[in-house]
């Protein structure tokens, strides 16, 4: 079965040969093949080949386009820096006073550097294993990209002190997204992911308020388009899994705080697929192949019919080879247990 | 309890910075922290009392934060009150009339410029009655060393947000623990893990900011 099929089945539970494995491969990837991260995020042509290598040498099922946050608000002209060998920094926010929001227009995806960087990546994707492996384009869900924008704590304080002026600039972020992802399904994603990180940090009210009318907006733009929507909000979301699953995503990726078993009970056969979700430190990066078998089997084995293989975030750099392979194996072997 | 002690506290716990301040709407044109610490001053109350309400108002929101009551952004209006009050105070800490539990120093590690945990933790932990030295992002090794050496007897915090800039964690306190043994090192942040704090030597973890102010109140009881 190609890795393809292989999602395609699993979304609907449908059966398959294997689990498919949907790990996030970011630092990892690139040090895999022996690059810098600098040109893991700046070049497409090296983030293209670290992920084909992660599907060849690891059996993953899909490919992805993620990288770091700063796609879309360096192109809306954040300064970010890009050390050699480390992640992107950037120290500070484009919005320094509310009123800065009103010089700031929506970029066209393909007129910005690093948005058109991704699209050169998926419509590379496209050529190197479209149809055979699913393609995963991304954005910053409104919220997260606000944070970007303006800095988290102080956007948290602007959500008391002026929040009118909060739900300006997350329509702004809204409509650089829709534009994003409706560029990325048209260059070739199979998948948009969104990442939404900070809406674990807000209260349940609030992430209805101001994070989940906004996912659920781009992932009808997103399913609109043709693609299939997937929901990533880092941390502990048990508090907020009801509400997540209104947000149109066909796939949520759950954590490793996030108690599984409960919520593929709450989502049911019906519900959105799962992604989850062990622990991608303790488990990936610090544990042994035995440990790691135990978790994977024991996501599986919850996760109901749809759930895809996945750590809760990203598979971190210096994780031994070891470990994804015995991931792989427990894959590999899972469909003669069911 | 004491009246004023208790205004103050409710200031704290909801975020009240001053008499202009749209939030909370329900206290709109009411005294904030600012206002009520400057009247209490004004008024010959001991400055204590100021500290002894940011220590209440700040324990009550981060006990909430720890039940999952509250949320990161209720946790920073009530440090942004609490600054504005304990502003009045500064004059007293430098003459040394009101004193600090002890002195705690605090940093990302190094590569990780992601603050926002770390700052929590400075805020709630000043607002426990400490003397916090933020040395701020991406702090290195040497920085802590000599943030140590000028500030004997302190504690040290360290955090983390990504795991690939955790693993900076164990090399800083090796190095801390060869030069100054006796000093606590407790460490948090998003991908770490008790587990993972015994592995690398740190003397203590918290998953939340409560948790870490009641390290550091064991250690200086």
């Amino acid at each position: 079965m190609r890795q393809y099929d292989r999602f395609q089945n699993r979304l609907t539970g449908a059966p398959v040969d294997r689990p498919p494995n949907f790990d996030i491969m970011m630092q990892f990837a690139a040090h895999y093949i022996k690059k810098p991260l600098r040109a893991y995020y700046q070049d497409y042509r090296v983030l293209v080949e670290a992920n084909v290598a992660m599907v060849e040498d690891f059996e993953l099922d899909i490919v992805q386009a993620i990288s770091d946050p700063y796609r879309e608000a360096a192109d809306l002209g954040l300064q970010v820096v890009f050390p050699d060998d480390a992640l992107p920094l950037s120290n500070t926010p484009l919005i320094q006073q509310p009123g800065d929001l009103a010089a700031l227009k929506p970029v066209p995806p393909e007129h910005g550097k690093r948005m058109h960087d991704r699209l050169q990546a998926i419509r590379l994707f496209r050529e190197r294993v479209g149809g055979k492996v699913p393609i995963m384009g991304w954005v910053e869900g409104a919220l997260a990209e606000a944070a970007d924008l303006r800095g988290v704590s102080t956007l948290m304080m602007d959500l008391f002190e002026r929040p009118e002026w909060v739900v300006e600039l997350l329509e702004f972020c809204c409509q650089q997204a829709l534009a994003f992802a409706e560029a990325q399904v048209k260059a070739g994603a199979d998948i948009i992911g969104l990442g939404d990180a900070v809406a674990s940090q807000v209260s349940p009210e609030w992430y209805r308020t101001y994070a989940l009318p906004y996912e659920k907006r781009i992932f009808d733009e997103v399913k609109s388009a043709g693609g299939v929507a997937r929901l990533h909000i880092c941390g502990d979301t048990t508090l907020i899994l009801d509400d997540m699953a209104n947000s149109g995503a066909d796939i949520i990726d759950l954590d490793w705080m996030v108690d599984y078993a409960q919520a593929a009970k709450l989502y049911g056969d019906n519900g959105p697929a799962l992604c989850g979700n062990f622990d991608p430190v303790k488990i990936m990066l610090q544990g042994t192949p035995d440990e790691v078998k135990e978790a994977v089997t024991y996501c599986l084995d919850v996760g109901g019919a749809k759930n895809f293989s996945c750590a809760g975030c990203e598979i971190p750099d210096g994780t031994p080879h070891a470990n994804l392979q015995a991931q792989r194996d427990v894959l590999r072997e899972y469909k003669s247990a069911k | 309890m004491n009246e004023f002690v208790e205004q103050l506290a409710i200031c704290v716990e909801r975020g009240k910075v001053n008499k202009d301040a749209p939030y909370p709407p329900d206290l709109k044109g009411q005294d904030g922290a600012d206002e009520l610490a400057k009247k209490a001053l004004d008024q010959g109350l001991k400055p204590d009392t100021i500290l002894d309400g940011c220590i209440l108002g700040m324990d009550r929101i981060g006990t909430k934060f720890s039940e999952n009551k509250a949320f990161v952004p209720e946790l920073l209006m009530a440090a942004k009150a609490m600054t504005a009050a304990m502003q009045h105070l500064k004059p007293y800490f430098q003459s040394g009339e009101v004193k600090r539990k002890g002195t705690f120093v605090i940093g990302t590690v190094a590569g990780d410029l992601h603050d926002i945990g770390k700052n929590l933790v400075a805020m709630v932990a000043e607002g426990g009655g400490f003397e916090v030295i933020d040395l701020g992002n991406d702090v290195s090794t040497d920085k802590f060393l000599a943030a140590i050496k000028e500030h004997p007897g302190c504690i040290v915090g360290m955090s983390a947000l990504l795991t690939t800039t955790m693993v900076n964690m164990e090399g800083t306190i090796k190095a801390i623990k060869e030069q100054y043994p006796d000093t606590m090192v407790i460490i948090g942040g998003a991908p770490v893990t008790q587990s993972f704090a015994d592995k690398i030597g740190a003397d203590g973890y918290s998953p939340d900011p409560q948790g870490a102010v009641a390290l550091l109140n064991k250690k200086v009881a």
